[in-house]
């Protein structure tokens, strides 16, 4: 019905559409805004957490908005600026506006337009101030300086703080204080000392207690079980009897073991203790630490760009290598990523044997008719279902059913005194529960891939008087692995990153041990495990200050991000090189 | 080459270095077998977690089955009121001598079995007590003398695990003194008495000399002596009956002491409040009016003392409960509840019994019982019976039925019901709660001891859709648009590089997303709703108005923007817009949103409170908007793969027809591919769809979890899948709400299933269709 042929010439206008065509790029440009702004927000703030920022000391005006329990002189980090229209100053502190008076409020639409900036600065010190984060008013700053002798400290306990450093106190009442000349080098050495007397402690802690702990909790419960027996039964039999006295003895030989072990920690704890350093805040007030919970430090105004890289490598460093503390709030987080790889690990164990032969079954086996072509639409179909689902299946056929079979079988002593051993959720069930959720996608890769070797190929194989498992053996499998790969690639970054199942089936936010570590049989396929997915919601959710836990979970949510990515991109261009592949050797 | 094969085959043998190996045919025949065991055997388990799902989830639509246990002869003891122990093994007999009796009833083989003993609480010797009740709820018996006294015997029962033989109980009984109520010589109707620690009620109905019934009330105090325990002391007397017109025939008092409820013989129910200094008749209500029958025929409390089962002649039954009134701002009795079919003996409940572990009741007549559930209104359970029954027990622990039949025989039968709170009423109906003012769809699992399960699926099941709703509202049309001017009108090289980036949005975990939805989007906009709103309604316009713009410019213009480009020269133009408009939205709710302080006669623009003051819903800081925002990121990416997937694919041949006729790109793209590929888009927004209701973490971390049933877009709600999240962790094996939330899985698992069927059977559709064009 319309008719504009003739009207094409070059002065008239664009063809008819050209309008849409623009106006349907508003949904690319979104789509690809919101993909950047997504990436860019935790790539910057993710680094962010680890890149040494100088530390500003303000100075505020007395009897400002901003000042806090009388203190007038704060030093922190800047973390944002934010510009606060009156209006909502109003809304939230239902204060007049007429009284500031370096305001001139013009009405309701003055108080709309007229802003005033805030600084949101991080001072650290939880113990002392409460929040780690304290909002400062522009108008209230009267100095900001940068002061040189400023130490940014890492904490045991309560966060970061800064401070001034003036002496350190030994063991033996000596002092050296910050008029000497080598205080600077001596506040390095009893840091690092302290350092290696912990990690000692670690060891001892971990290494040596631990297995001994773990094998008296074991005897124990035998014990335990024992004894049940004789007050149900009346008396022991001989054997019974020998049994206990040797687990007796064998445990307080273990005990004796591990008072001495106990005893060694104790003295290095002590003397991490001992030693103090005692400070100034930048209200001049003082303050004290003991050497042992200081665990680093650096001086965040001296640092130069390259100094700043290296800083930023060591805290990168010890955030991916570290052991939480603080209920996670701060410290490392390698038992998530090490959680989230063993559970990987296994999933894709799990997954792709299984993934493999029902793809070589429904490409090369069945016979392709209707009711193949329903299976393999149910196949499809299951990727879409929600992943909690997978997470209530996983928990009441794996954990209760599997488990607790497994539990009375072979555990039935721990099953009965009420500590079930598989009999709840663990790494394994975990591992399988994910494996469930990504066969679809192994199916669904290997499938696409195995029909994409040309039928050729098994016609001159079978020809040639090759069996029908050698053609797939020799032929089919070799042609179609970067698909399996691929397949196996997109399960991995699937089952890293869900969280919802595994919260049903064993993923824990502490986990005391490791799922593989050197206490006999090395892989303990039983245990709960930490993952970074669940990580970032216990910290972001559970945790006292969240406020103060947002950069964490930033620098977590980076890493995960980073890991998903790159598994990923593998994943997609090794499907890229083989499609190029298939189109240079298409039949 | 099978024509020839046969001769030559027969001519000479094949020679054994040509023949395939053994262990190769067996290894062959072996590979075959697992692989076909294997991939059936997947397959098999992926239909396998539909079964386990539905097979876990079928005993809550199962009924109670009630089996024949025991029948003792109790001799001939003479009982006028029974009651039970909270482990349901040792039930007791009152007797109108003044003493209890009871009958162990397990381990009836064994020789530390006590069979049936005697207890004597304590009560004058020689005396004879017409009137006796026993309440199972309180433990306590109330006997009533023939000259207007009357006691109330408390029973503890203690239990014990005698070296390792399974549970003793053990009886213990205090007995108050006898307190005079009421006439000195009138006969005992009814005594009901509630001790509610400091304040303590007695209420009974007497038979005067002339045989009208009269109605009496005696409130106790307690008394602390400086040596000893405390005392209870009568305190006043109060005379009822001339509060309310005809005769007092049934009476209960509640569990706080502050009402009395009174069923009187001309079948009018009164409601009477203990006030300061008397009692006050609060209100009447005829409950049988207009009814086969309009007499009350009993009238029974069950656990909690806020609910009573009436019943009248005619074997109607109907529930009345105490709950708060929000007309008149106090509390009110109210029907909640008419049980169908009425009882099928034709006439009133002649026993009643509940249990104090869930709302569960036992009624009927001499010769046949029911179980019924009081909140689903359900029958669990019924039966004739093949004797008389004198009287009849609801076990403790529902899971023992006990009759006493006219021969003195007590018969014992077991109840199993693991479920009994469950149906398809409690999961998908609107149902009155005790103590709600009116019938609705609640979820709410746990709760103090007297607590009423509410399992409602439907407040999740909104809350699900609400989420989705959001969710797609701002999902498809980005998507769609996006993967329409991807696929008609971008450059193919930057496709191939969008296409890749998309595929890594869509694998971004949702921990992630729901991270930054709370704790940083939803605090970010919850000030700036307003500048949201501009941003939403100045994006598309600007782009309109600057697309009208450019398609007027003259070629020499025109011909920068090279076509295929065109959102490279968009974007920064589209950021300008978005930044203003964020920056503009102060403004704009300084102009829109004006709100008044009542106080200071001020005007403010804040959204938040414009919203409340308009629509009278709050704005919370996790709501449903910001949910939608960010599952929009979850889904925008599915919905983007699946639609550009189906309009690449259209057969080339439709484009070049459609140009060659002479049609603009916009016009070949919406008039001939869109129309085409339609099956296909559809198939993306429910695949999408299908995504958004699984969705858990997002909407676990920032919608709040408050399983609310309001539209309201600043509210949060509570989901399906986050309902599982939150409240499995803690759930018992087994249990009944393990077992809902199983109910929850598979719904999620059937819905996402079918949605995604359809999508995929249409994919297949349009594939086919491309198939053959080609």
């Amino acid at each position: 019905m319309e008719n504009n042929a003739s009207s094409t010439s070059t002065k008239s206008p664009a063809p008819k559409g050209e309008i849409w065509v623009w106006f349907t790029s508003l949904g690319l440009v979104l789509g690809l805004a919101m993909v950047l702004f997504l990436f860019g927000l935790i790539l910057m703030r993710g680094f962010s957490f680890f890149w040494p920022v100088p530390v500003v000391q303000l100075e505020l005006k007395e009897d400002s908005e901003s000042v806090f329990r009388g203190n007038t002189s704060f030093a922190g980090v800047i973390a944002s600026t934010q510009e606060r229209s009156l209006q909502e100053i109003a809304v939230e502190e239902e204060i007049l506006l007429e009284e500031e008076e370096e305001v001139e409020a013009d009405g309701i639409l003055g108080q709309a337009l007229q802003t005033i900036s805030e600084y949101r600065v991080f001072v650290g010190s939880r113990d002392r101030y409460g929040q780690s984060f304290r909002y400062f008013r522009h108008n209230d700053i009267l100095e900001r300086s940068f002061p040189e002798d400023i130490i940014r400290a890492e904490r045991r306990v309560e966060g970061d703080a800064f401070f001034f450093p003036q002496r350190i106190q030994f063991q033996d009442g000596s002092e050296v204080t910050r008029e000497d000349a080598i205080f600077e080098d001596e506040l390095d050495r009893v840091v690092k000392e302290a350092r290696s007397r912990r990690s000692q402690i670690n060891r001892i802690d971990r290494r040596e207690i631990g297995p001994i702990n773990l094998e008296i909790r074991q005897l124990t419960m035998d014990l335990r079980y024992l004894n049940r027996i004789e007050r149900s039964e009346g008396e022991l039999t001989e054997a019974q009897q020998a049994e206990r006295e040797r687990l007796t003895g064998r445990i307080a030989k273990l005990n004796e073991q591990f008072e001495l072990l106990r005893d060694q920690a104790d003295e290095l704890r002590e003397t991490n203790q001992s030693i103090r350093v005692f400070y100034e805040y930048a209200d001049g007030t003082n303050g004290q630490i003991a050497i042992g919970d200081l665990f680093r430090f650096y001086y965040p105004n001296r640092l130069g760009f390259l100094q700043r890289v290296q800083v930023a490598g060591i805290q990168f460093w010890e955030f991916v290598s570290g052991y939480p503390r603080e209920a996670n709030m701060s410290g490392g987080i390698f038992p998530a990523i090490f959680g989230t790889f063993v559970m990987t690990l296994i999933m894709s164990i799990a997954v792709t044997p299984f993934g493999v032969i029902t793809a070589i079954y429904l490409r090369e086996y069945a016979v392709q008719g209707p009711l193949v072509r329903a299976v393999r639409i149910a196949i499809n179909n299951l990727a879409g279902v929600p992943s909690i689902v997978f997470g209530v299946f996983g928990l009441g056929f794996f954990v209760y059913i599997m488990g607790g079979t497994i539990d009375s079988l072979f555990f039935s002593q721990a099953q009965e005194l009420g500590t079930p051993t598989f009999g709840t959720g663990g790494i394994l069930w975990a591992g399988l529960t994910l494996a469930l959720l990504n066969l679809p996608v192994v199916i669904v890769a290997t499938e696409e891939s195995i029909s994409a070797v040309p039928r050729g190929v098994r016609e001159g194989s079978l020809a040639c008087g090759a069996s029908k498992w050698q053609t797939i053996q020799r032929l089919v499998i070799p042609a179609s692995l970067p698909g399996i790969l691929t397949g196996m690639i997109l399960a991995m970054a699937r089952g890293a990153g869900e969280v919802a199942p595994l919260m049903l089936v064993g993923v824990v936010a502490l986990a005391p041990n490791l799922p593989v570590d050197g206490t006999f049989p090395f892989v303990h396929l039983e245990r709960k495990f930490m993952h970074l997915g669940f990580h970032i919601y216990d910290v972001g959710f559970q945790s006292p200050d969240s406020e103060a836990a947002i950069p964490t979970v930033f620098a977590t949510t980076l890493i995960l991000i980073a890991l998903i990515v790159v598994l990923n991109l593998s994943a997609i261009l090794l499907r890229n090189h083989i499609r190029k592949k298939h189109k240079g050797s298409a039949f | 080459m099978s024509h020839t094969s046969p001769e030559k085959n027969e001519a000479k043998p094949l020679p054994s270095r040509f023949q395939v190996g053994k262990s190769t045919l067996y290894f062959d025949n072996f590979m075959n077998y697992a692989i076909k065991i294997g991939g059936i055997g997947v397959i098999a388990a992926i239909c396998g977690i539909f079964i386990f799902l539905t097979y876990q989830i079928m005993p809550l639509f199962r009924g109670a089955t009630v089996e024949f246990e025991q029948s003792l002869d109790l001799g001939d003891l003479k009982i006028s009121a029974m009651g039970i122990d909270p482990w349901s093994q040792l039930p007791l007999f009152v007797s109108p001598d003044g003493t209890l009796n009871f009958y162990d009833i397990v381990d009836r083989d064994k020789d530390y079995n006590r069979g049936l003993f005697q207890m004597d609480p304590g009560l004058p010797e020689g005396m004879e007590y017409p009137f006796t009740r026993y309440s199972n709820h309180e433990d306590s018996a109330i006997f009533g003398t023939a000259d207007g006294r009357f006691a109330v015997v408390q029973v503890e029962f203690e239990s014990t695990h005698p070296d390792y033989r399974g549970r003793e109980v053990i009886p213990k009984i205090t007995t108050t003194p006898l307190f005079r109520i009421g006439l000195e010589n009138g006969e005992f109707e009814e005594i009901d008495y509630v001790d509610a620690g400091r304040s303590k009620l007695a209420v009974a109905i007497q038979r005067d000399e002339e045989g009208q019934r009269r109605i009496f009330a005696v409130t106790f105090s307690q008394n602390q002596p400086l040596i000893g325990d405390p005392v209870t002391v009568r305190d006043r007397e109060f005379e009822l009956s001339d509060l309310f017109e005809g005769e007092a025939q049934f009476l209960r008092l509640t569990g706080d002491s502050d009402f009395v409820i009174v069923g009187t013989d001309i079948g009018e129910l009164h409601l009477l409040a203990r006030e300061r200094g008397g009692f006050t008749n609060r209100q009447t209500i005829q409950p049988f009016a207009g009814r086969e029958s309009d007499t009350i025929r009993s009238m029974n409390f069950l656990s909690g003392r806020l609910s009573l089962i009436l019943t009248n002649e005619a074997g109607e039954m109907m529930m009345y409960s105490i709950f708060h009134s929000e007309e008149d701002d106090h509390r009110i009795l109210g029907r909640t509840k008419e049980f169908q079919p009425a009882l099928p003996t034709g006439q009133g409940a002649a026993y009643f019994s509940h249990t104090p572990r869930n709302k569960a009741f036992l009624v009927g007549g001499p010769n046949y019982a029911q179980i019924r559930y009081a909140t689903t209104e359900a029958i669990r359970w019924d039966g004739d019976l093949n004797f008389t029954v004198e009287h009849a027990l609801l076990g403790r622990r529902y899971d023992r039925l006990l009759f006493v039949d006219t021969e003195n025989h007590l018969q014992i039968f077991t109840v199993t019901d693991p479920h009994p709170e469950t149906g398809w009423k409690a999961y998908f109906g609107k149902i009155h709660y005790e103590g709600r003012t009116e019938p609705e769809f609640m979820w709410q699992s746990d709760g103090d001891d007297d607590f009423e399960p509410k399992l409602s699926m439907v407040p999740l099941i909104w809350g699900t859709l609400k989420g989705t709703v959001f969710a797609m509202l701002i999902a498809v049309p980005i998507a769609l648009l996006a993967a329409f001017y991807t696929s008609q009108f971008l450059k193919p090289e930057i496709r191939r590089l969008i296409k890749p980036v998309m595929e890594i949005m869509e694998s971004v975990p949702t921990v992630v997303l729901g991270f930054l939805a709370a704790l940083w989007l939803a605090p970010l906009i919850s000030a700036r709703i307003p500048s949201v709103f501009l941003i939403i309604l100045s994006l598309p316009m600007a782009v309109i108005a600057f697309g009208a713009i450019l398609a007027n410019l003259p070629i020499q213009f025109r011909k920068f923007i090279k076509p295929g480009y065109e959102f490279l020269y968009f974007a920064p133009f589209m950021m300008l817009t978005a930044y203003f408009a964020w920056q503009m939205g102060p403004l704009f709710e300084a102009l829109f949103f004006r709100v008044e302080n009542p106080e200071t006669g001020e005007v403010v623009g804040s959204f938040a409170v414009w919203w409340t003051e308009t629509t009278d819903y709050p704005v919370r800081l996790r709501n449903a908007f910001v949910v939608g925002i960010f599952m929009g990121f979850a889904i925008i990416p599915t919905i983007f793969t699946i639609a550009e997937d189906s309009m690449t694919n259209v057969p080339q041949s439709f484009r070049s027809g459609a140009l060659a006729l002479g049609a603009s790109r916009w016009q070949t793209a919406i008039s001939v591919i869109l129309p085409t590929a339609a099956a296909g888009i559809f198939s993306a927004i429910m695949i999408g769809f299908g995504r958004a209701v699984g969705e858990t973490m997002i909407l676990l971390m920032a919608t709040g979890n408050t399983p609310i049933m309001t539209a309201n877009p600043f509210d949060g709600m509570r989901t399906l899948a986050a309902n599982i999240a939150v409240e499995l962790p803690e759930a018992a094996q087994g249990g009944t709400l393990y077992r809902s939330l199983f109910l929850g899985a598979l719904l999620l698992f059937a819905f996402t299933f079918f949605i995604n069927t359809v999508a995929e059977v249409m994919r297949q559709k349009l594939r086919d269709r491309y198939k053959a064009v080609e």
